[in-house]
């Protein structure tokens, strides 16, 4: 997967109308709930094999975190 | 009135039954309704028979066909006709499902249209996205035989006692944001489906049926205050309407 289609995706996985940018601030979107952070980890499960649990979501402060764990 | 006509909701299978009776009384009550059905000349007809034809639109579709895309088909409505207030998914077919006679393809129609589509629309409705947000509820027509089956049902009740507990689990989700997800469970109310060559009752069963058939509006006033803001503070339930028979 390219990173704009990660992008792209990433808008879908938090349900968000804000245009997400790789600099967006997780914190600042008020979808960043539970849900969301449960849509992120199956996201990155299913498409990417990679594994994380939810102790590592504080760890993630921007859509670039997601997606250096996607390995992107 | 309960309603505005910026308030717009979403009623399936609103071309008979409850569906029908469900737009019916969310247009008297003054809401807009988009009304999705298979046949469009069933939904013209529906649209003579409103208080207000103005606040109804029709939108035909087969909603048991790619039900992969429902997503975002609800996306096209929602650009179509903006954020939506509610959703009633009263779609459904039945039909005998005796152990003896039931085969793979049928029990796959079946779950379909009265599992797989409601929940791919409540995924499309329940992106924050297409609705309002808090006081957003949708409200999903399960059956009496979802809690308590009567034979040759096999199938219908899988479906629907299915739908009740996934539409419990995402009542629970979705609350974060103040969105309202309900099912309502009717037992033997007269509709197309019920009644006539398709009839799947046994209708002479007094200790069942205490009060006999009930009509579509029994089952569609108690859709429209789920809808409401009366209901509010209801969230996650399953309320069976059976004149007090089966449960």
């Amino acid at each position: 997967m390219e990173r704009q289609e990660f992008l792209e995706k990433m808008q879908n996985v938090l349900q968000t109308e804000k245009e997400l940018s790789f600099d967006t601030e997780l914190e600042e979107l008020e979808e960043w709930d539970s849900l969301s952070a449960m849509a992120t980890i199956a996201f990155l499960d299913k498409n990417f094999n990679v594994k994380i649990v939810y102790k590592d979501i504080p760890s993630l402060k921007t859509v670039e975190d997601i997606a250096k764990k996607a390995g992107l | 009135m309960e309603f505005t006509k910026e308030q717009f909701f979403i009623v399936t299978g609103a071309s008979s039954g409850l569906g029908e009776a469900t737009a019916l009384e969310l247009i008297k009550q003054g809401a807009s309704v988009v009304a999705i059905a298979r046949r469009e000349d069933k939904l013209k007809e529906l649209k003579s028979k409103c208080a207000n034809p103005d606040n109804l639109y029709i939108e035909v579709k087969d909603l048991s066909q790619d039900i992969d895309s429902l997503p975002d088909y609800v996306k096209t409505l929602r650009e179509k006709y903006g954020k939506f207030r509610g959703m009633a998914y009263c779609a459904g077919i039945n039909f005998i499902g005796s152990i003896r006679s039931i085969n793979y393809q049928d029990t796959l129609d079946l779950f379909n249209i009265d599992y797989f589509a409601p929940l791919f629309m409540a995924k499309g409705i329940l992106d924050r996205r297409n609705n309002i947000g808090k006081g957003f509820s949708l409200v999903c027509i399960s059956s009496s035989d979802g809690i308590n089956p009567v034979k040759g049902q096999s199938i219908y009740t899988g479906a629907k006692s299915a739908l009740i507990l996934t539409m419990k689990s995402i009542s629970k989700e979705v609350s974060s944001y103040g969105a309202r997800v309900n099912c309502v469970s009717p037992s033997m109310i007269k509709t197309p489906m019920t009644v006539g060559e398709n009839c799947v009752l046994e209708d002479d069963n007094k200790e069942k049926y205490p009060f006999g058939w009930g009509e579509a509006q029994d089952v569609s006033n108690m859709i429209c205050y789920l809808l409401s803001d009366k209901a509010k503070y209801i969230s996650g339930q399953n309320y069976i309407i059976d004149s007090g028979g089966e449960v």
